[in-house]
């Protein structure tokens, strides 16, 4: 029998690496450059002196740390016990909680931070204008601030506390009860248990929750953006965008994006450290699911509790966002006098920029999440099954991006496709790069895990009855692995929608997304058409999220989005 | 139809060599078996002449065609041969017909020809019932059974066995040992097994080969290579065996812990340090001194468990070996007694070289 074998591993290869430089080294090479250029073009380390020296750098970064500290503490203490309670008590309606605080996900931090100025902006805020006819109170004074330190904090909790939620539940929920019942044995109270057993076994996880809020917060754009600038003060981030208007200093906004580049890897590192040891948790044997505990007559308090929590990422918010888009004044209830279609009219209709706004999105989404699902479905192939030497080298550079923050990644594209031989800022192109980078990490984990659900003696039971290589591949991998490349996709297609923080830097007028469109309207006061926007982007989420669990058959949204959103 | 001959084959890994020097020759309609601990190279090999691997030197002939040599490997597809997994790999997402039936479609047989011989084997192997059924919801057994009729489908040069019944219990792995034997007495496909488990060798196979830190530690008939270990790590592989080192006396006698014994499997050379094997149920346990005291022992019993059809007795050597014994059930000696262990003749082997491997 002859068979003729085509060696395709170096050609495959050296496409691979060729893709990853352009979207990923390049980038952050131009990055590293810059930050160590003058204007001129020489060496020099004074970016890095006026960093840390100048005080509109210097307190940014004081502000960004105080913002992620606070945030982890207190994402670490809303989500602990709340994931206790739905995961590990008879807590009425605990599904729906679980449900509800995953579905928060779906909503944008800068659309979540567009709704709490809606409710607790000093003057127009919901909230303030409710307790002032409550109270009494004059117009000039304020129940809540939102435009300080401390709101945005809060908004900034809001939509990253579920992240450690998830995180902890999970942990809780797969915790083998058999461990806790082998203490129960042994004499010690439920108390004793609790802290002896439970607590130190769901600690790792609980820290690692935790870093990944503090990275959320760090890297965030849309919410400072939005609730920073208006209180005249500036975090990393906003402040490396501030850099770009005119006159633009890339050298300084390169300088400043380092550390914020260099933070987010150790961080992770640290991460996978915490998470790395967790494996003493799950040693041998079959285990059963652990016993719920008895809440008694504190039931309904807990639910309670959980919902009053609720109600500050999703009930207020959304409600607030409804309100605006169907009021004729933005600042009161919406009822049968002031009902208005109006905004949505406007906004459909009037507004010139939404309908190419929305044609760029789409179409950056649907080939983001077409070629970097591809890409990444090669990658995970090629590693997950050693089919050339450097497989692992492929790996790391399919991971690397996550370290990347957007913004960085943004101005790392900024500086390397400004300038031939591919000028590519100012097209969609420089998006579509930024779009597949970012995603890129969590699509190759997703198809990793999956090849590694795939038995590697399912292909060779096929290559054994006579199926060649390519054969097999579309025989038994492409239908195993079908739900994992509807989920990635679905996945890839949901993250370019919501992305702010790469594409605030790349946009041009030309190429302006949903995304850009509502931080833009924020300059000209458009509520109405914010609301409406924001609407639907969160619409287009979740029909694609619930599409995505139909197609599936299980939750796609319960596996974590490694990336941070921005 | 044709022997399969490897010829020097080896693997390395870098520094690691997981395969070295294995020759072997597997007559057509032959079911050798790849026997040894985890890690022996056993797998190895098995996937090298699946040709999943390539080897580092040597080759693998089916006839006189070359399938595998360092400079050209031909894939498993151009092969003709068939593979039952350890995992059994059946494909989850297609039926237990469409399972079976894949290797018949991929040769492009017409319907009729797939239709007719997917009926045949799902009745040979009592599956017909089950045709329509997933995977998922079969039983390990059953399983198995589909695995072994999508290998035995295709009608294949070679079949190839991976450790088969390691996912099965203890009953069901009984019984599927005889039915793999049942089915090879009918097909005689040219048969490798790979196993670690020393019983299913000696149920199923014609030859065995003994593997050991990826070379061939000894190769033979199940009854050969339970007889005739030709070193310490066979003897205490297959069936297991008491070690006893000491001094040659002459062609057939060895010095042990004072006694004298007469040794076989060897010609002895007087003063060599020699390692003769003995079976544990081979040693005859007196607990008075033998007149005649030909090829006895002196030792004391530091254990004895009973395991009701026989009793396990561990007992010491005046030069602090320890033995252990197989007696039936009703000899029955306290710990600390002296006793005298006749050695039967035939059963005292000399093994290769003295050393422990």
């Amino acid at each position: 029998m002859k068979v003729r074998r085509v060696d395709l591993s170096l050609p495959i290869f050296i496409g691979i690496v060729v893709v990853l430089v352009v979207i990923i080294a390049l980038p952050m090479g131009w990055l590293g450059v810059f930050a160590f250029s003058d204007k001129a073009g020489n060496a020099t380390l004074a970016n890095f002196v006026t960093l840390f020296s100048d005080p509109s750098f210097a307190d940014p970064l004081v502000t960004t740390l105080i913002i992620a500290v606070s945030v982890s503490l207190i994402c670490a203490a809303v989500a602990a016990p709340l994931a206790w309670l739905v995961a590990r008590t008879d807590m009425p309606l605990a599904r729906m909680v679980r449900t509800l605080i995953m579905a928060s996900l779906v909503t944008p931090p800068f659309v979540g931070a567009v709704a709490w100025e809606m409710l607790a902006a000093p003057n127009s805020g919901l909230l303030n204008q409710f307790w002032r006819l409550v109270t009494g109170a004059s117009s000039d004074e304020a129940l809540l601030d939102i435009y300080t330190l401390e709101g945005l904090i809060f908004v900034i909790a809001c939509y990253t506390f579920p992240y450690v939620f998830i995180l902890l539940a999970n942990a809780l929920e797969r915790m083998p009860g058999e461990l806790e019942d082998a203490s129960s044995m042994l004499g010690a109270g439920a108390w004793a248990t609790a802290r002896r057993i439970t607590v130190p076994l769901a600690l790792p996880t609980l820290l690692a929750g935790t870093l990944v809020a503090f990275l959320q917060a760090l890297n965030l754009f849309g919410s400072p953006a939005i609730l920073a600038i208006p209180a005249g003060f500036h975090t990393l981030t906003t402040k490396i965008w501030s850099l770009f208007e005119f006159p633009p200093k890339p050298e300084l906004a390169a300088a400043a994006a380092l550390p914020l580049l260099l933070l987010t890897v150790a961080l992770l590192r640290t991460q996978a450290l915490v998470l790395g040891r967790r494996g003493y948790a799950i040693v041998g044997g079959k285990y059963g699911p652990p016993r719920l505990i008895r809440l008694g007559a504190w039931r309904w308090a807990a639910t309670a509790f959980a919902m009053l929590i609720l109600s500050l990422p999703l009930f207020l918010p959304y409600l607030s966002l409804l309100n605006t888009a169907f009021s004729r004044v933005s600042s009161q209830i919406v009822g049968l006098d002031n009902f208005t279609l109006r905004n949505i009219r406007f906004t459909f209709w009037e507004l010139s920029s939404t309908l190419p706004a929305l044609r760029h999105t789409f179409f950056l989404a649907v080939s983001a999440a077409t070629l970097g699902g591809l890409l990444a479905l090669v990658i995970a192939y090629v590693v997950a099954r050693r089919l050339i030497r450097g497989h692992r080298i492929l790996a790391f550079l399919a991971t690397a991006p996550l370290a990347i923050p957007g913004i960085v990644l943004g101005v790392g594209l900024f500086l390397a496709y400004t300038r031939p031989p591919l000028t590519l800022y100012g097209t969609l192109w420089i998006l579509l790069i930024a779009f597949v980078t970012i995603e890129l990490p969590a699509a190759y984990q997703q198809f990793s895990s999956a090849f590694h659900a795939v038995h590697p003696e399912l292909e060779e039971a096929a290559r054994m009855l006579g199926a060649s290589r390519l054969r097999t591949l579309g025989d038994i991998v492409g239908p195993l692995l079908r739900s994992a490349a509807i989920a990635t996709w679905c996945f890839i297609f949901v993250g370019v929608i919501r992305e702010l923080s790469a594409a605030i830097i790349l946009f041009t007028s030309e190429t302006k997304v949903l995304s850009v469109l509502i931080f833009d309207l924020k300059e000209s006061g458009d509520v109405g058409a914010i609301a409406v926007l924001s609407l639907t982007m969160v619409l287009i989420t979740t029909v694609v999220i619930v599409a995505a669990n139909r197609l599936v058959g299980r939750p796609a949204i319960g596996r974590l989005p490694t990336r941070i959103a921005g | 139809m044709a022997a399969v001959e490897l010829k020097g084959l080896g693997k390395r890994y870098g520094a690691a060599v997981a395969v070295e020097h294995v020759s072997l020759r597997i007559e057509h309609g032959q079911l050798v078996c790849l026997l040894g601990p985890s890690g022996c190279g056993k797998t190895t090999t098995l996937r090298l002449i699946a040709g999943f691997i390539e080897p580092s030197e040597g080759e693998i002939l089916v006839g006189d065609k070359v399938l595998s040599s360092p400079a050209r490997t031909v894939p498993p597809e151009g092969r003709n041969m068939s593979m039952i997994f350890q995992s059994y790999a059946l494909w989850p997402h297609m039926t237990v017909a469409e399972n079976v039936a894949y290797g018949l479609r991929i040769r492009k047989m017409d319907r009729a020809t797939v239709e007719a011989k997917l009926k045949a084997i799902l009745s040979t192997a009592r599956l017909e019932a089950l045709a329509d059924r997933y995977p998922g919801e079969l039983s390990g057994g059953q399983q198995q059974r589909v695995s072994l009729a999508r290998a035995m489908v295709v009608e294949p040069e070679t079949l190839l066995l991976d450790e088969p019944l390691s996912n099965l219990d203890t009953n069901l792995r009984e019984e599927m040992r005889f039915e793999i034997r049942r089915l090879h007495d009918r097909y005689r496909y040219t048969t490798v097994y790979v196993t670690h488990d020393q019983a299913e060798a000696m149920t199923t196979a014609d030859l065995i080969v003994v593997m050991n830190h990826g070379r061939i530690e000894q190769l033979g008939t199940p009854l050969e290579i339970y007889d005739q270990p030709r070193s310490a790590f066979v003897a205490r592989f297959i069936g297991g065996s008491n070690i006893l080192t000491g001094q040659a006396l002459d062609a057939g006698h060895v010095e042990i812990a004072g006694a004298r014994l007469v040794a076989e499997g060897r010609p002895l050379k007087a003063g060599e340090t020699v390692a003769l094997s003995v079976r544990q149920h081979e040693i005859d346990l007196l607990t008075a001194p033998p007149t005649d005291g030909v090829n006895v022992v002196k030792a004391i019993v530091s254990r004895g468990v009973f395991l009701g059809s026989s009793r396990d007795y561990t007992a010491v050597l005046g030069d602090k070996t320890e033995i252990r014994i197989t007696t039936p059930p009703d000899r029955n000696v306290m710990p600390g007694a002296e006793v005298w262990l006749r050695m039967p003749a035939r059963g005292c082997r000399a093994l290769m070289g003295g050393n422990e491997a």
